[in-house]
């Protein structure tokens, strides 16, 4: 599930991916690990995500929206309520962005939303900047 | 040695002829959802079944080197959403759009599954 791998960009080590289409968490574990260089642990379901999210410790958490038993931001709700997730960035991703869909999910609690589809080569890039943006709002800094 | 790029976009083309090999059995299924929904289209858990299904192949399917199957993904989606609302508001729905849109995502199937074979005997 996971691999240790060194560090891209500040701060930003662990991250904690929630998404129940096989195919996708598998090519985007693949980039943000050895592309993105980051420690991933890839979970399939919100209850997957609770067995591991203590001794995992994410830095940020990466949020499919339309889930089968669990969506997105009913799961960033339980994993709020650990100690372990309690502030880790949470990023959704989805392909549903209609009108006023950015402004619900960022009150749902997203930091960010990243629009299906998108290309997984250029997917540790995004995550990279969504950090640095998190990191400037909450230190008012880059690092 | 392979960089992890040339690992991943490697590993990415495999993914994406996988995807591409099943869609025949997947849009199998979402037709034959589609056509029982159609059938009882007030079951509300049926439609989020076939929805969620629907939602899936619209946001794998341009990461997979389908643009086209996202595209006939969203339209369906949208159509059956329009039904749904339809439905809702008691009034009587309009099915061929759903049946149109399903059929559109056929076509687009097929054109993959043609394209695939292309790219197959051209290695």
């Amino acid at each position: 599930m996971r691999s240790e791998t060194t560090v891209q960009s500040g701060g930003l080590h662990r991250i904690l991916y929630v998404e129940d289409d096989a195919d996708i968490r598998e090519i985007v574990r693949m980039s943000l690990e050895m592309v993105g260089r980051y420690t991933v642990a890839a979970c399939e379901s919100c209850a997957d995500a609770l067995q591991v999210v203590d001794d995992f410790r994410p830095d940020l958490l990466l949020l499919d929206v339309m889930m089968p038993d669990m969506d997105g931001p009913s799961t960033l709700r339980k994993l709020r309520r650990r100690d372990s997730a309690v502030d880790a960035p949470a990023v959704f991703i989805t392909a549903k962005v209609q009108a006023g869909d950015m402004a619900q999910y960022k009150q749902l609690g997203a930091f960010d939303v990243i629009v299906k589809p998108f290309d997984p080569m250029a997917l540790p890039e995004r995550i990279g900047q969504i950090w640095q943006s998190y990191r400037e709002g909450e230190y008012g800094d880059a690092g | 040695m392979a960089t992890p790029d040339e690992l991943v976009a490697k590993e990415l083309a495999r993914l994406s002829a996988d995807f591409i090999a099943r869609l025949p059995e997947q849009l199998r299924r979402v037709e034959d959802e589609v056509t029982a929904w159609l059938d009882a289209p007030r079951d509300r858990g049926r439609y989020e079944v076939l929805a969620h299904r629907v939602h899936q192949l619209k946001g794998s399917g341009s990461t997979f080197g389908c643009p086209g199957i996202s595209r006939a993904a969203r339209m369906l989606e949208q159509r059956m959403g329009d039904l749904r609302r339809e439905i809702d508001a008691g009034q009587r729905p309009a099915i061929t759009d759903v049946e149109s849109a399903m059929a559109q995502l056929q076509n687009e199937g097929r054109r993959a599954q043609t394209r695939l074979r292309r790219q197959e005997g051209g290695k």
